[in-house]
């Protein structure tokens, strides 16, 4: 699929094309402390709450101590009672003959972006998309996995729209049901902080919460 | 210039980068039980830890570490991602990792510069 039909300025579009990571869905078994039942796709209702002022806690009471060794969870051993899982990138479309070639670029000689990332613009962006999707729902298994994936791509295509040239952009989003529990979410990047930036905006309804955030690295 | 490297290495490698990224989580908060007054440092600490292990790789990346620490509450959370970049130099990896008490779950962006 091509990177799309925008004009170019000057040629550094066209080799980019689009990814659409797999979504994960965090599963999570009946109350308790059993991870037994842990899978891929499904996921129990509890409430979520994100909000970044305030957290509501809930007191799960003191779990015993994690340092219990060798306990078998879901028959993937692991010393600590713990389990890891890695995704990988589920690639939209094809791999093309550059796939383990990068592409060189002639030298454009340009010390700085000439247009610079519109912040505010973009938090507009996922402002509306995120209460424009999400206003009246409910928070459902399904539902919620199309929606996150779509909710990325609408967003990804606005972004783009804006047309700033020379930046690469990253679009994550996260919906999750509200059920009065505690969660953080942090992020941190390595980059050209006078040229790379992000925009986020968080969202929630009665049911479910929708945080969304934009990062835009500069192509030197 | 001649190149010297292999052509792995001038991608991002994710198998290098998830080993990373398990490490930094294990050591940040291994055996821990979800604890509200803890979490903020939790995934400060991860990120941090992630970050400078990938900057030792000493490749041109600029990276972008994403971390969510929830608690099991029996809560659903879906977590999705879309990217506007160059595929032969650009990556991501995402690793979860729960215990019985909490989830978390790492993403890693590497952009080549």
């Amino acid at each position: 699929m091509p990177a799309g039909n925008l004009p170019l300025t000057d040629g550094l579009w066209s080799p980019w094309q689009h990814q659409v990571l797999r979504g994960h869905s965090l599963l999570l078994g009946p109350r308790g402390p059993e991870i037994d039942k842990l899978k891929e796709g499904e996921a129990v209702m509890s409430d979520l709450l994100k909000d970044k002022t305030q957290r509501r806690e809930k007191r799960t009471g003191k779990a015993p101590s994690e340092g219990v060794r060798g306990k078998e969870t879901t028959g993937r051993t692991n010393v600590k009672d713990s389990i890891s899982t890695v995704s990988c990138v589920d690639e939209l479309g094809h791999h093309d003959d550059n796939a383990r070639m990068p592409v060189t670029m002639e030298n454009t000689y340009q010390m700085g972006p000439y247009k610079r990332f519109p912040v505010p613009a973009v938090t507009d962006i996922l402002k509306d998309v995120l209460t424009s999707y999400l206003q009246e729902e409910k928070y459902e298994v399904e539902w919620s996995q199309k929606m996150t994936k779509t909710i990325c791509e609408v967003i990804r295509a606005r972004v783009k729209d804006l047309m700033i040239p020379r930046y690469k952009i990253v679009v994550l989003v996260h919906i999750g049901q509200l059920t009065g529990q505690s969660m953080q979410i942090s992020s941190r990047c390595l980059w050209d902080a006078s040229n790379d930036t992000f925009a986020s905006y968080s969202f929630k309804n009665s049911s479910l919460f929708g945080v969304a955030t934009v990062y835009a690295v500069y192509f030197e | 210039m001649d190149e010297f490297h292999t052509e792995d290495e001038t991608g991002f490698v994710v198998e290098e980068v998830s080993k990373i990224i398990k490490e930094s989580v294990e050591a940040a908060i291994g055996g821990n039980a979800y604890q509200h007054s803890r979490v903020n440092q939790w995934t400060a600490s991860v990120v941090e830890q992630c970050l400078s292990q990938l900057s030792k790789l000493g490749k041109s990346f600029k990276y972008i570490v994403t971390c969510i620490i929830m608690q099991k509450n029996g809560a659903g959370l879906q977590t999705a991602s879309a990217c506007f970049w160059e595929n032969s130099t650009d990556g991501s990896c995402a690793v979860r990792w729960e215990n019985k008490s909490m989830y978390c779950i790492v993403n890693v962006f590497g952009l080549g510069i």
